[in-house]
């Protein structure tokens, strides 16, 4: 796999990975979705397991390869005020407020940067205000909160306090309705573009919901004949390069999207185990399928402690399978650092990858 | 309406060939037929396959569970209450009993879900090739040793169990046949697989390596040869106590209750006509299991067994979720009540030993009995899952008013249930002592309690363990 991907000018560089698999502390467990905050902080949303309990949220410090930090840990699995039963969306707002989704009690709880606990607003049910099933979280720059309404198809717009300002779309798959939304962001104009999951779609809206395009076709991506299942509903290694399979714009299940400065839209395409990229106008551009050849710092330090680990990495005739996304629920772009960062949720750890702004080709004859 | 000994007869049928049915849905069969019935069971792929992606949205930990439960067991629950094609997770079911595979060696549930679809994708197909792809399953493999099975060092392992446990059964080869089949199968083994730290579990890859079979001349049941694996299989299927050992296997799971595996070749079969009629079709058919599958279901042996064969603990747990409803998504605690059939003797994905589960009434001891009774009266005790609703509405309906109807009409709605004269007198005085009941005004609560009590009753009955 190759870790530098050039298309149409640009240029995205395999940089480097962060986590391991964790029920506390240093890692992750299955993130749902994330969110930057001030000065690269990044906050996952944990949805954990029955078995582990890894329920949380985690603030991870970012920096170069092997600089992140964990700072804090909060909203993890319990009953009452700054617990959660199910995780799953986490936004950030200009004033440091984090508002996190339990898509079980149909609340949003919301905390201080540090993760104390402030209050929490939403109940169950399908009325004005009343949530089923919340997912995302995006906050505008005028600091209210846009709420996936999930099981009821629906946007919802709280002020900070939770009062309810606003609402649209409805279940369906015609233009602005949707079915089972996952993930969601807002661009430099304040467009909102929201994974409409079950439609295999991304919706762009405008600030004030209105329809204005969407991205994506639904289909799994082809199987080659030598293809060799990581999970039994994959990826699929091969010696055919994914990036040769047909019809770039496919959607299987999409779960998350972001947009960079220049407008290009990053979508993770979780059922096919990459992250799509779309020009401005929805057109495909290609697609990055994970390329961890590296460990992060955590998952060297899980390494380091167990010697029959190495000795089995040694005897592995194929890497391929650990390098690759295994369903990626969320996607990031960092504009202080041009690095796109995508969770890589069967996985436990993100990958990052920069967007080369001048990037200058190689001697083709080396 | 449809005729009450037609619903007794579907509700028969789809307790065996799936995990029960409410009543709506037997009224819906009835209506479409007995015959066509079997044919939508049959050819499944024209019902719409389980979609994965629902629960891996809401529990993402069901797909790499590791070796610890319950995650694993999650996923499998998941797929056994929403399928809409129960017989053919009846027959990954069938297959996990023969081919049983344990966890507490596997250590790794990911590979037993994989082993579980790979019968969901070929346990209605060819048994030949069914013994082809299971030998080449690398948690089988691993689970028989075949990895430590070389050219040079014989393990008997998978050798012996290939005849023993998944094909003849005792007494139909001799102790040079295993060795001979394990030699014709060293070599066959797993490429080296990622460890699961630091990012989680990946799959094995079976791998042949030519290197380390031995290539010499081997004497299998009266057959010469340079015999590889598959070989080995050719030569198996066709032993006429190959088609006897899966009939007899089929006619324990579907019919009823035979006497354990390692009696086979001591103890005959309770319906040897039986079991020779589906060995016919077996044969005839070479190997292939849907011909069989459809004769069983529409012979008179079959139609006739109702009642004959205890329920096991999946079918007790599955069956109940599918009639109660309200387990469709993935719900927090799903991973407690996906434990529940281990608490009562059947731990899926993890069974006692290779010889798999031991059925029939070796199912039941004093613990497992109230593990079962407990868990199926929680359920149909809980007025607020749609299924029961959907009974008391249905009791509501007929006009449910003296003990003797409230007994009755309940014995109907959760069956229909046949139970001897003593049970039913059981039945009949508790009802007598709360008197008639009334669905009017404040009665309806007391009628509704009722009516949930007298189908907790009837779940504690000896015929309620029966299917």
């Amino acid at each position: 796999m190759p870790l530098t991907t050039v298309v149409r000018g640009r240029a995205y560089d395999w940089s480097h990975a962060i986590g391991r698999g964790a029920a506390t502390g240093t890692g992750f467990n299955y993130v749902q979705t994330m969110c930057l905050g001030k000065e690269n902080d990044l906050y996952t949303a944990n949805r954990g397991n029955e078995n582990n309990f890894g329920m949380r949220v985690n603030r991870i410090k970012l920096g170069g390869p092997g600089d992140e930090e964990l700072v804090s840990e909060f909203f993890q699995h319990g009953q009452g005020d700054g617990k959660a039963t199910w995780p799953f969306g986490v936004a950030v707002g200009n004033d440091g407020r984090v508002y996190c989704s339990d898509e079980w009690t149909n609340t949003i709880s919301v905390f201080d940067p540090d993760g104390k606990f402030q209050y929490k607003f939403g109940s169950t049910g399908s009325g004005d205000g009343e949530l089923n099933r919340p997912a995302g979280i995006a906050v505008e720059k005028n600091g209210n909160v846009i709420v996936v309404d999930s099981g009821n198809c629906r946007l919802q717009v709280f002020s900070p306090e939770g009062k309810l300002l606003a609402q649209c779309g409805k279940a369906g798959s015609g233009d602005g309705e949707f079915n089972q939304p996952w993930g969601i962001t807002t661009d430099k104009d304040g467009n909102i573009y929201v994974a409409d999951w079950k439609n295999h779609r991304v919706q762009k809206l405008s600030p004030q919901g209105r329809f204005l395009m969407k991205i994506g076709t639904y289909g799994e991506l082809p199987r080659a004949d030598d293809a060799f299942a990581v999970t039994y509903l994959g990826p699929y290694v091969s010696s055919v390069l994914p990036t040769q399979y047909p019809k770039a714009g496919l959607l299987n299940h999409p779960t998350d999207v972001a947009v960079d400065p220049d407008g290009d839209i990053y979508v993770t395409d979780w059922g096919n185990h990459r992250v799509s990229i779309f020009e401005a106008d929805g057109t495909p551009l290609t697609n990055l399928y994970g390329d961890a050849q590296e460990f992060s710092k955590w998952a060297k330090q899980s390494v380091d402690a167990n010697p029959d680990m190495m000795k089995a990495y040694r005897r592995v005739r194929n890497s391929e399978p650990l390098y690759r996304f295994c369903f990626p629920t969320a996607v990031d772009f960092n504009p202080a650092t041009d690095e796109i960062i995508v969770a890589d949720s069967q996985r436990n750890r993100l990958q990052v990858y920069k967007k080369v702004r001048d990037y200058q080709d190689f001697q083709a004859n080396l | 309406m449809a005729n009450q000994d037609d619903i007794g007869l579907m509700a028969h049928l789809m307790r065996r060939a799936g995990f029960g049915a409410t009543r709506d849905e037997l009224e819906a069969r009835v209506a479409k037929g007995y015959d066509a019935t079997v044919e939508e069971l049959i050819e499944y792929a024209s019902q719409p396959a389980v979609d994965p992606y629902v629960l891996l949205r809401h529990q993402p930990a069901a797909l790499l569970p590791g070796g610890q439960p319950p995650m694993g067991n999650v996923n499998y629950m998941y797929y056994l209450v929403n399928t809409k094609r129960p017989l053919q997770e009846k027959m990954a079911l069938f297959w996990h009993h023969v081919f049983a595979t344990g966890n507490s060696k596997v250590d790794n549930y990911d590979q037993l879900l994989e082993q579980i679809e790979l019968f969901r994708n070929n346990g209605m197909g060819n048994y030949r090739d069914l013994l082809v792809t299971i030998a080449r399953n690398p948690t089988m493999i691993f689970w028989l040793d075949n990895n430590q099975n070389h050219g040079t060092a014989v393990n008997e392992n998978w050798g012996r169990e290939l005849l023993e446990l998944f094909s003849l059964g005792a007494g139909n080869y001799t102790e040079v046949d295993v060795r001979e089949a394990s030699r014709a199968f060293t070599g066959w083994t797993f490429e080296t697989k990622l460890p699961r730290l630091p990012y989680g579990r990946f799959p094995w890859k079976f791998e042949y390596r030519p290197e380390d079979h031995d290539d010499g001349e081997k004497t299998f049941l009266g057959h010469k040869g340079n015999f590889n694996g598959e070989d080995i299989i050719n030569i198996v299927v066709q032993q006429p106590a190959c088609a006897k050992f899966v009939c007899r296997h089929l006619y324990n799971f579907f019919v009823a209750d035979e006497p354990q595996v390692p009696a086979w070749n001591i103890e005959a079969p309770r319906d040897p006509a039986a079991v020779d009629a589906l060995c016919k079709v077996f044969v005839e058919s070479k190997c292939e299991m849907k011909p069989v599958l459809r004769h069983l279901f529409k012979s008179d042996f079959f139609k006739n067994a109702r009642y004959k064969h205890l329920k096991s603990p999946a079918e007790v747990v599955v069956g109940t979720l599918r009639l109660v409803g309200g387990y469709e998504l993935p719900k927090p605690g799903y991973g407690e009540l996906s434990m529940q059939p281990s608490y009562m003797g059947q731990d899926l994905l993890n069974p006692p030993s290779v010889e798999g589960w031991h059925t029939g009434q070796e199912w039941i001891n004093s613990g497992s009995l109230m593990s079962r009774i407990n868990f199926v009266a929680a359920q149909l005790g809980n007025p607020d899952l749609p299924g029961v609703q959907k009974i008391i509405e249905r009791l509501k309906a007929q006009g449910t008013k003296t003990p003797d109807q409230l007994v009755n009409n309940c014995l109907d709605q959760l069956g229909p249930i046949e139970v001897s004269a003593g049970t039913k007198k059981e039945l009949t005085d508790a009802a007598k002592e709360w008197g008639e009941i009334s669905w009017d005004g404040a009665g309806a609560q007391n009628a509704t309690r009722r009516a949930a009590e007298m189908m907790q009753l009837i779940a504690a009955t000896r015929e309620y363990q029966f299917g």
